[in-house]
Formats: structure tokens, C-alpha cells, sequence
């Protein structure tokens, strides 16, 4: 192979691993790549999402002055804000400014407040539910998904693959309704309203965040099951599943080694998928809840042309996407090695 | 501002506690509920609105930052039940000449901080209101003002250039940004900071502050009304939804709503366990046209389209039922100035919409007439109704175009349209209605609508200080302008506050008050 040839300044790192074959020069070459990848996809997101936002009519001087401002108050509410300068220098400034790790100030949603401080509190409230729905979309895909695998085309199966339809058809923001009415509002077992940092208290927010999660969680579960369910089918109808059984291992053993673990990759693929989901679509459950994520920070600071608090979710969006994609993937090599190759 | 964990707010704490039950296995069923009811604390939601910029009186521009500032301030003057101007921080007030209004301020007032209140801290908020520097969106309010003149720690004057009438008016604890602020306490701190702490003399002080989430008010112990305030907190939820508003209300998380969905009204009215306050509020919506594109350059057009849509059907449809129909902008409730007699070309008639359509201009069709709208909710639907009636009615094309409310303000304010819905919420003086919305150089005029019998009736209006005869000065001036459709009135919407039945001592003013009242609230 011509690979030493290619990467000669990674031979430090082989001998600092020595004998060890988990880091393979070609997959460090391979992270590097995708760093570089993942710095100029976040920066040219930015500068789209910026061009954008100029481009589209509106100004946060009306948004913070409200229709009742007069035209010498807008004036010196843009030239404070440095909204009369040129466009490229405005992005220069403020992507200098990103560089230094300095968001910069909200303009108009949160006026005066640095907008680091904005994403921190609402950065653990984002990865919080998420995390929460997508524990709850797993706990019940597994169990389904597999019932249903096993048991296809038995009552089981059906159970399982008509819920899944179901959770797929009933839209999240009508879940999230018929949730409040049964458990908030008739038997008053959870909050209707407010969603308690997990910052401040985390039984507080794993009790106030339930109804908000399991609404996010159902279509995720539906989707998973129904995943699982087909790879799992998909596995275990492989030859090398029938030759592992012609040499007696337990049906145990088999499903385990050979049809679970083959069929966790696609499965693993779509739950990074619907991360990006947890990000932004969530926005009307955490609107009907109050829950103050980071979806809702960008969806309100579109609206009121917020320009710098929409660029700065705009990249911690991209980073969080690049990142569990990156996650993804190593899971998926862990569960199949052939594909670090 | 704080975040940190120990200023969290209570709902949360509570929130907390009714976790820890749960988690112990025991369901909190109606607990959580008793745990909320049981403390000195007002919950009170601000529905439909979670952005608040500032606190500071003079910059405000937005209504939930004015729900907030109510409580946290006084002006001189407010309004009482009867929407009457009375005393607040004056103790009394007088009209010594034509141009001149003379005030005792109360002796004892102490600002947040301690200090007292002295007639040095209104001339200060004044001139603060009307210098460049500062450049408030509500400068507005006091550029009639030429002088404040301190006669002594507690009488003042204020000399206006001209008799100004709405002065009066601008001068109330309303959404007017002349609330009284401390010189002292703004010069050390800054404008900036003073708007994120900021320091009055209302009944509440400032606790904490979370963007986009919360603010939680305390008792101010030397508030200057005896007896007030009854509860010792208030921490003000900001609800991005109104309907989640009203869940949260139905769930016991909050006690008190600035808003309620007027869908949901109907079916709140059948809840025991909920009092709702409604009335017209102060606020019109209407069609705005532009007058300086065909086809509403032509007088007999505009007519046209005002008679050919019925403003009770879009009451009924729109609303639910929660408004009146609309034949001028000034709202029932400036009674002084309201002429409950309805002026033709502002209610249905499809004869002679029929009839002033042959005469005009456009008699044998216009095109497309995109009509501005906003949103998914009922100002959409407003333009939906207008456009299917006038359509029906007359075979015009008028069509809905949605925007953002941002864009379709700035595409009015720079003539990019021509038609669009519109509307003001809170204005407080007839002025405000057809002086600045009506008369040429009105700046709520976007629309290019000019008369000189109007023009002339607004600047009567702004001069006459009798109540009575300045009244019948604006309904004369609102018969001209609708006779010349100069904009297409629909309807005057009603305004509701909702809050559980433990609640007591809420009064409702039609300019949609809030914060003003928690001095007087009381759990009951």
C-alpha cells in the first residue's frame, strides 16, 4: 500500500501507540480531513444564514423600538448597533469577533445581554430534553422493535407495528396537547406549564420535563421501532446467520452476535439523524410547554432580526450536527470495524 | 440581572418540591397544586409576548415591557375606572393658564433605593424624554413641552409651547414612558444598567430578571399607598403562546393572564373555576390603503371597498364575538370622543358600494389588489375576510399576501404596498387616533391621506382643553376622514384578563393595564 508514503508526518503518532491498532493513520488523516471539513461547513453556513437574513426585509430597530419609534430613535438605534456600516464589514466584525470566541450582544430579544450567556442557559435545557425524548424513544424502540422482530407477524408484531404507524401519523404539537389535558389539566399528575432547568434542579426537570419529552420522543420511537424492526428482519434473513446456525450456536447467541449487533447500524444512523430534529423542530413543544431551548432562541431571534444571536446558533447548531455525526460514525465502526477500514 | 440558582423563581421551586414527590413515589395529586395557592406570591403571565428589552420608562416601546414598567413605576398621573386622569405621584394638579399646568407632588414618595421623590427627579425625566442623546421612542410624548419650572421640592410647573390637550393624558402611568425616574440613581448607574435594574417608586421593585423567561418583582416596604402592596412577590412568567397561557392558568401554574386567545373565550366563560375580565379595549384595526397608487387614488373606490364588507360578520368570524364593529378608529371607550352613530361609508352596503364602484375610476376592474397580512392567526384572518366579502361583493381581486408584522410595518412605512391590515393597541388620547394617524403629517400616516379640514380639526383638537368640545372636534374630524374612506375601519377588539378566583382587586382598563394593578391585588 502506498499509505506511508502518503502520510509520512503521522509516523509519531504510530510509534506513540505503538503496537496498538485502534488508531490507524489513515483514520487520523480521515479526522482531519473531517475537521477542516466541519470548520469551513460551519463558516460558510454562517455566511449563507447571514446573506439571508440581510437580504430579507425587516429591521431590529423596529423589532426593539417597536411601530411607535421615531425615525431619529431608529437612526441612533442603528448606528449604536453599527447597522449602518457596510455589509461586509458588519460580517467582518462580527466574525472577528466569533473568532476571539465573542458572540457578541443580542440586539434585539434579549437587548444588551451577551449572547454566550444566552446559549449557556439554554444550550443544557436543548441537550437536556433531547437527550430525555431520545433515552424514552430508545427504551421503547428497543423493546418494540425486537418484540416485533421476533414475533413477526404474530399479534405481537401487530401491536407493535400499529402503534408505530400511530406514533408516526399523530403530530407532536397535537400529542403534546392531549397530553396536557389528560395528565396536566384532568389528572394533574405533571405541570402544564414551565420546564425547570436542569441547571437549577435535575429531578425538577427530569419531573417538569416529562410531558415535553414523551410528546418529542413518540414519533422518534415510531421511527426507531419501525427501523429496528426491518433491519433486524433484514439481519437475520443474512447467510451468515444460517451458517452460524448450522454450527449450533443457541438461537440466544445468534440473534446477539449476528442479527442484533448488524442491525443496530442503520439504527444507530437514524437516531443521529433525528438529533438535528431535537434542534429545531421541536420549537412549538418547547413553545407550548415554555420550555426555553435553543429552537426557540433562533426562531425568535429570526423573527425580531436579531442578526448576531441568529449567527451564533446558527454555528452551535452546525457544530452539535457535525459532531454527533462524527459520534455516529465511530459508533457504527465500533459496532462494524470493516467500515474504519 | 442574576441567574443564579438560589434567586430561582418559585414557581420552580415548587415545581421542584412536586418533583421530589414524585420521585418518591407518591403522586402528587393536588399537592403541587396546594403547595402553589399557599404563599404570598402573585403568578402572573404575560401571554403571547417573551421579549422584554428594557425596564427603563423612557426607552420602552414594547407592551409587555410597559406591563412590567407599570409596577415598577409611577407617573404623575394615571387613570382610574372611570378613565378619568387623577393624581399619582402629584397630589394634586391644576390647568393655571392655556400653557401651563401646575402640580403639588406628594411629600414622602421614596424611589426603590430609598431616596425621596422631589420635584427635581420629574424635571430631570422630562428633559431626559426630549434630549437627542437619549433618542426615546417616546420623545413624542413631551416634545409640546418647553420648560419645567421647579417653583420648590414639591410644586412644579410645566409650560408647553402651545395649548397641547393630550398632554394630560401623556402624563399617566400608561404607554407613555413618562414615568418618573431618580436623576440620581440614573446618572450613577447609566442609562444602560438603569434599564436592566431599574429603580421607581411603584409598589414593586426588581428582583431578578432571565430574558426571554421571567421577571420577579418584590414588595417595596415604603410604597407610598398605605396598605399596598398585599403580597410580598410577583413573579411574572413571559408566555410565548397565549394559549399555552391558559393552559398554564388552567393547570395552576400561573394565577393571572395579560391576554387570553379570543377563540378560547367562549369556553372559558363556562369555567367556574376561571374570572375573566373583558371589555373593548383601546385599539382600532382597520384596512390601511395607499393614496398615492391606483386604485386607491380615487375617492369613490376606497367608498367602494369600505361599504362592501360587513364589519359584524368579521366580529363574528374573527373574533369569536369578542370586539364591535368599527365605523371610525377612536374605540368606544374614549367615550368623550366616540360617536356611537354609524357613519355610512363605513358599514355594509352592497347597493351603494355597487354604486360608488360605476363612478369611480376602476369601474371596469382594477387586477390583482394584494392585500398585507401577518402570522397564522386572527390578523390573518381579518384580511381573509375582508378580501372574500369585497370580492363577492364587488368582483375585485383582492388577494392575501402574508408577511412578518416587521415586514409588513416597514413595506407601509415606505409606500411598498396597497393595501395592508393594521392597528394600534394602547393609545390613550383621541390625538393619538386622528391626529396621528389622519392628518397629513401625522406620523402613524403612511398612507398618504391629506385634508385640510381634517389638518385643521386635529390642531383644534390638540388645543381645545375642554373636555366636551374637544370631544365633538374629533367626531367631526373622524366623519370627514371616513366620508373620504381615508382608511377602512373594522372592528374594535376586546381585551381579557383571566386569573383563577383566588385572585382579587384586578381592575381592568380598556388601554390593556397590568402591573399597575399588582399593588392593589390580593389572594383571597
Amino acid at each position: 500500500m502506498a499509505a506511508p508514503e502518503r502520510e509520512p508526518s503521522l509516523g509519531w503518532l504510530r510509534r506513540m501507540y505503538g503496537g496498538r491498532k485502534v488508531a490507524a493513520p489513515r483514520s487520523l488523516a480521515y479526522f482531519a480531513g473531517r475537521l477542516l471539513g466541519a470548520v469551513v461547513t460551519v463558516l460558510a453556513g454562517a455566511l449563507v444564514v447571514y446573506v439571508v437574513m440581510k437580504a430579507a426585509p425587516g429591521d431590529p430597530a423596529l423589532a426593539v423600538l417597536g411601530e411607535n419609534a421615531r425615525p431619529d430613535a431608529v437612526a441612533a438605534f442603528r448606528h449604536k448597533h453599527h447597522l449602518d456600516e457596510p455589509f461586509a464589514e458588519q460580517f467582518w466584525t462580527w466574525l472577528s469577533g466569533m473568532l476571539r470566541g465573542d458572540f457578541g450582544l443580542s440586539l434585539t430579544i434579549a437587548g444588551g445581554i451577551p449572547i454566550s450567556q444566552l446559549i449557556a442557559a439554554r444550550l443544557p435545557i436543548t441537550a437536556f430534553i433531547g437527550l430525555y425524548a431520545v433515552l424514552i424513544a430508545v427504551a421503547v424502540s428497543l423493546t418494540m422493535g425486537t418484540i416485533a422482530a421476533v414475533r413477526r407477524g404474530r399479534a405481537a408484531d401487530t401491536i407493535a407495528t400499529s402503534i408505530a404507524v400511530l406514533g408516526i401519523s399523530m403530530p407532536d404539537f397535537w400529542l403534546s396537547y392531549m397530553l396536557v389535558f389528560a395528565f396536566a389539566l384532568g389528572w394533574r399528575i405533571f405541570p402544564a406549564y414551565g420546564f425547570v432547568s436542569p441547571t437549577e434542579s435535575a429531578l425538577g426537570a427530569l419531573y417538569s420535563g416529562f410531558l415535553p419529552a414523551l410528546a418529542i420522543a413518540a414519533p422518534m420511537a415510531a421511527v426507531f421501532s419501525r427501523m429496528l424492526r426491518t433491519s433486524l428482519l433484514e439481519a437475520a434473513s443474512r447467510e451468515c446467520v444460517v451458517v452460524a446456525r448450522s454450527f449450533g450456536f443457541s438461537a440466544r447467541f445468534v440473534f446477539l452476535h449476528y442479527v442484533f449487533r448488524n442491525a443496530l447500524i442503520p439504527y444507530v444512523t437514524i437516531i443521529g439523524l433525528q438529533i438535528r430534529y431535537l434542534l429545531g423542530g421541536v420549537v412549538v413543544i418547547e413553545r407550548i410547554f415554555g420550555i426555553q431551548g435553543l429552537g426557540s432562541l433562533m426562531v425568535d431571534a429570526a423573527f425580531a432580526r436579531d442578526y448576531p444571536t441568529v449567527l451564533a446558533c446558527t454555528i452551535v447548531f452546525l457544530t452539535i450536527v457535525l459532531l454527533v455525526n462524527l459520534v455516529v460514525d465511530l459508533l457504527c465502526m465500533a459496532l462494524d470495524p470493516r467500515r474504519s477500514a | 440581572m442574576s441567574t443564579s440558582a438560589k434567586d430561582a423563581i418559585r414557581r420552580r421551586t415548587v415545581l421542584s418540591a412536586g418533583a421530589a414527590v414524585a420521585a418518591a413515589g407518591v403522586l402528587p395529586l393536588g399537592l403541587v397544586r396546594g403547595a402553589y395557592g399557599a404563599t404570598g406570591t402573585l403568578r402572573a403571565g404575560i401571554a403571547g409576548y417573551n421579549v422584554i428589552n428594557t425596564l427603563d420608562p423612557g426607552k420602552h416601546s414594547l407592551i409587555p415591557e410597559a406591563y412590567v414598567i407599570w409596577a415598577l413605576f409611577n407617573a404623575l398621573l394615571k387613570f382610574n375606572e372611570k378613565m378619568e386622569v387623577v393624581p399619582d405621584l402629584a397630589e394634586s394638579f391644576s390647568v393655571k393658564d392655556r400653557t401651563t399646568l401646575a402640580f403639588k407632588l406628594r411629600k414622602g414618595v421614596k424611589f426603590h433605593d430609598g431616596s425621596e421623590l422631589t420635584a427635581d427627579d420629574v424635571k430631570f425625566t422630562i428633559e431626559r424624554l426630549q434630549s437627542d442623546k437619549y433618542a426615546s421612542p417616546n420623545k413624542g410624548k413631551v416634545s409640546a413641552i418647553q420648560e419645567v419650572k421647579i417653583l420648590d421640592p414639591y410644586s412644579i410647573e410645566i409650560v408647553t409651547k402651545q395649548a397641547f390637550a393630550p398632554l394630560l393624558a401623556f402624563l399617566t402611568n400608561a404607554r407613555t414612558g413618562t414615568q418618573i425616574v431618580p436623576r440620581k440613581a440614573v446618572e450613577a448607574m447609566g442609562d444602560d444598567a438603569f434599564a436592566r435594574q431599574p429603580i421607581g417608586t411603584g409598589a414593586y421593585k426588581i428582583k431578578t430578571w432571565k430574558a426571554n423567561e421571567s421577571v420577579s418583582l418584590v414588595a417595596h416596604d415604603g410604597y407610598f399607598v398605605k396598605g399596598q402592596p398585599a403580597l410580598a412577590s410577583v413573579e411574572i412568567s413571559l408566555i410565548a403562546e397565549e394559549s399555552s397561557g391558559v393552559t398554564a392558568l388552567k393547570g395552576g401554574q400561573i394565577d393571572l393572564t395579560s391576554t387570553a386567545p379570543f377563540a378560547d373565550v367562549p369556553a372559558l366563560e363556562q369555567d367556574k373555576s376561571i374570572k375573566i375580565l373583558k371589555q373593548p379595549g383601546m385599539n382600532c384595526r382597520f384596512i390601511s390603503v395607499n393614496h398615492r397608487k391606483p386604485p386607491f387614488d380615487d375617492v369613490h373606490f376606497r367608498r367602494a371597498i369600505s361599504m362592501a364588507f360587513d364589519r359584524s360578520a368579521m366580529v363574528k368570524v374573527v373574533l369569536f364575538g369578542e370586539g364591535v364593529p368599527s365605523h371610525g378608529l377612536i374605540p368606544p371607550s374614549l367615550a368623550y370622543a366616540y360617536d356611537p352613530k354609524p357613519r355610512e361609508t363605513a358599514v355594509f352596503n352592497a347597493e351603494r358600494a355597487k354604486a360608488e364602484l360605476a363612478k369611480s375610476k376602476y369601474a371596469s376592474g382594477f387586477g390583482e389588489i394584494p392585500c398585507l397580512t401577518w402570522g397564522s392567526s386572527w390578523w390573518k384572518r381579518i384580511v381573509e375576510v375582508f378580501a372574500l366579502q369585497v370580492n363577492q361583493t364587488l368582483g375585485t381581486k383582492f388577494t392575501v399576501e402574508v408577511n412578518e408584522a416587521n415586514t409588513v410595518f416597514q413595506r407601509q412605512k415606505s409606500g411598498d404596498f396597497l393595501a395592508s391590515v393594521w392597528g394600534w393597541l394602547g393609545p390613550v388620547d383621541p390625538d393619538e387616533y386622528v391626529g396621528e394617524i389622519l392628518s397629513t403629517k401625522g406620523w402613524r400616516n403612511f398612507y398618504g391621506y391629506s385634508n385640510p379640514k381634517l389638518d385643521e380639526l386635529a390642531e383644534q383638537g390638540r388645543s381645545e382643553l375642554d373636555l366636551a368640545k374637544r370631544g365633538e372636534i374629533y367626531k367631526a374630524a373622524e366623519n370627514i376622514a371616513i366620508e373620504d374612506a381615508a382608511v377602512l375601519p373594522c372592528f374594535c377588539s376586546n381585551i381579557h384578563n383571566l386569573m383563577t378566583t383566588q385572585v382579587q382587586g384586578f381592575t381592568q382598563l380598556p388601554y390593556s393595564n397590568f402591573g399597575d394593578q399588582f399593588a392593589a391585588i390580593r389572594m383571597g
